[in-house]
Formats: C-alpha cells, sequence, structure tokens
C-alpha cells in the first residue's frame, strides 16, 4: 500500500507551472513542501484529493509569487516590462517593412506567383509574428533575472488588455464575425509567444543551475 | 507648605508613571505592526519551536484558524518577515520524501518577538472596554 501510495506522482504540469514561477532561493523549499504534503495526503485521502488539492495548491502559490515577484523588484521587474513593450513596438513593424521592400524589389516575381506572395502575406506574416514576440519575451526574460515569468507575464497581459480595449472599441462593432476572430486569434497569439519566450529562458535558466549540483 | 507638598506628590506621581509614559512613547514611535496574516505566521512559529518550515507551519495554521492556506502565501509572507529582520532561515537536510530537497526551516528573531509584543498590545489597546461578544 505504502509502495503504491508513494508511486502516485503529483500532476506534472502542475508541478512544472510551480517550478516556473518559483524564485532561485526556494526551489528546493516550496516543490519539496508541495511534495511532501502531497504524499501524505496520498496515503491518508487518496490519489484523486491529493491531486486536487495540489492543483489548488498550485494555482494559488502561482498567484501569491506572482505578486510576490513584483513586490520584491518593483522597478526592475517594471523596467523589463517597459523595455519590453517598446521592443515590441519596434520590432512587430520590422515584416511589413520588409514584406514592402521585397515586394516592391521582386514586384515581377510575385505578379506570376500571386498564391506565394498571399502566402507570405498571410501565414509568413503571422509566423513572423510569434517569431518576433517569442524574441520579445526572451529579452524580458533575460532583463529580469529571476522572475522571467512575473516579467513576461505582465507584458502579456498588458497587451491582452489592449486587444481588449481594442476590440470593444472599434473591431467588435464594424467587423464581420469570421473576421474579428481572426483578428483575436492573431493579436492573442502575440502575448502567447512572449510567454513562451520567458518559459524558454527560464527553463534553460533552471537547467543551467542544476547541473554543476547534479555533476 | 501646602505647595511644596502638592509638588512633591504631583513628582512622585510623574516619576510612577514616567516608565509607563516612555514604553507608550517607545511603542507609539515605532510603527512597525505585523499585518494579520504576518501575525498568524509569526505566532504560528513561536508554536511550533525548531519544527517550523514550510509544511508545519501552513498545516499548524489551517488547524488553527481553520482556513485553507496555500504554501505560497506562507513563503511570501515568512519571505517579507525575513526581509524585515523578524525571522531568520536555515536549510536543512536533503530527504527522500521531498525527492530529494531540502527543508528551509524558520526561526523567529528577537526584532520578530518585539514586533509580536507590540501588534498585541495595540490590539489589547483597542479591544479594551469593547464587548465584542455582544456587539
Amino acid at each position: 500500500m505504502m509502495s503504491r501510495a508513494s508511486s502516485i506522482q503529483p500532476p506534472r504540469i502542475a508541478a512544472w507551472l510551480v517550478g516556473l514561477f518559483t524564485p532561485d532561493q526556494e526551489t528546493e523549499c516550496i516543490p519539496g513542501d508541495l511534495l511532501e504534503e502531497f504524499s501524505y495526503l496520498v496515503s491518508n485521502s487518496g490519489g484523486p484529493f491529493a491531486r486536487r488539492w495540489y492543483w489548488r495548491q498550485t494555482v494559488t502559490t502561482i498567484a501569491h509569487l506572482f505578486a510576490t515577484g513584483f513586490r520584491i523588484a518593483p522597478w526592475s521587474t517594471g523596467a523589463a516590462v517597459v523595455g519590453g513593450y517598446l521592443l515590441g513596438g519596434f520590432v512587430h513593424g520590422l515584416p511589413d517593412k520588409v514584406l514592402s521592400a521585397v515586394t516592391d524589389r521582386y514586384l515581377g516575381y510575385w505578379s506570376h506567383h500571386f498564391k506565394a506572395y498571399m502566402f507570405w502575406a498571410s501565414d509568413g506574416m503571422w509566423a513572423a509574428h510569434l517569431i518576433l514576440s517569442v524574441f520579445v519575451g526572451c529579452m524580458v526574460a533575460l532583463a529580469a533575472k529571476g522572475r522571467e515569468m512575473v516579467a513576461t507575464m505582465t507584458l502579456a497581459i498588458v497587451f491582452y488588455t489592449m486587444v481588449g480595449v481594442g476590440y470593444f472599441a472599434s473591431v467588435g462593432k464594424h467587423w464581420p464575425l469570421d473576421l474579428t476572430l481572426s483578428w483575436m486569434l492573431f493579436q492573442c497569439s502575440g502575448p502567447f509567444a512572449i510567454m513562451v519566450g520567458g518559459v524558454l529562458v527560464r527553463t534553460f535558466r533552471s537547467a543551467a543551475r542544476a547541473r554543476p549540483s547534479g555533476a | 507648605m501646602s505647595a511644596k507638598l502638592a509638588a512633591s506628590g504631583l513628582e512622585s506621581i510623574a516619576e510612577s508613571l514616567l516608565p509607563t509614559f516612555l514604553y507608550n512613547v517607545e511603542i507609539m514611535s515605532t510603527r512597525d505592526y505585523l499585518g494579520e496574516f504576518e501575525h498568524i505566521v509569526v505566532l504560528a512559529l513561536l508554536r511550533l519551536e525548531d519544527r517550523a518550515y514550510g509544511v508545519t507551519v501552513r498545516q499548524e495554521i489551517e488547524f488553527r484558524t481553520n482556513r485553507e492556506v496555500s504554501i505560497g502565501a506562507v513563503y511570501a509572507t515568512l519571505d517579507r518577515l525575513e526581509t524585515k529582520g523578524y525571522v531568520k532561515s536555515r536549510l536543512g537536510e536533503p530527504t527522500p520524501e521531498r525527492g530529494g530537497r531540502s527543508k528551509r526551516f524558520f526561526r523567529v528573531t528577537a526584532k520578530g518577538l518585539a514586533a509580536v509584543n507590540r501588534t498585541h498590545y495595540a490590539l489589547q489597546c483597542m479591544t479594551k472596554g469593547l464587548d465584542l461578544v455582544r456587539s
């Protein structure tokens, strides 16, 4: 019975999320405390109850760690977010400029390959938008050392708020539903890609930190 | 003669009240009281003594206040208290039931104890004379 209880692991996604938000000085204690209580609950109240408890703890713990990240270093985190906002504004204009330059330069080619032009102008632009958003997320995460997820999530929330305001201010009133949905998808993928950038930097940093102690 | 007596009487009253007055001035001048959850966490640390780490603190609060507390809230508060110098922490040995991770033990400092007393005194002063049960 004991071995069966100890073989049940906490939800992997929840444990991963906690690891993303846990500050460097608490990478030992917070996941360790959660695992210790989870093991205790598995043997006393069963796996499903323990898993539900772990998810509840994950959500509330992340909320607290997010708030604490800002409280500990409000200026440096805020500077990283503002820097990311400005960088985002700069780099997101680049694909349009590149497209215009390429279109002007190879006008003859595009006129014979209109489908390729359409692909580049729609899917290609979207891909460029996503890649640049990941880049912005990585830069913000690198600047906000130790609070990668706090900074990138804040920037994503700022952009999501702007998308929401834009929708209610004009798009939702005037555009047809299908166009609105594709606009929303395009606009919302950027902030999500920013968070992906934060996750990438955080994961690489955690792996780099774990390497010397594991050796 | 009577004026002299009155003066000496006043002097003795002043002398007897002086320590209380100074204590009150000291308490009033130090505005750093503990917040509600900080207060609860420090009291949990005092109860647990050398067994105080994340799990035990969280369970102690849950058991005594009958409210679910997240481990993140406990650590956020403990970190804040440590920054203020009210608690100190040390890492314990890694244990297998924690996946080889260490416990972080906490203890209350003298400054933390003074802050608890200050907060208690303020609460006592505020509740004195109030019929809380009836109200």
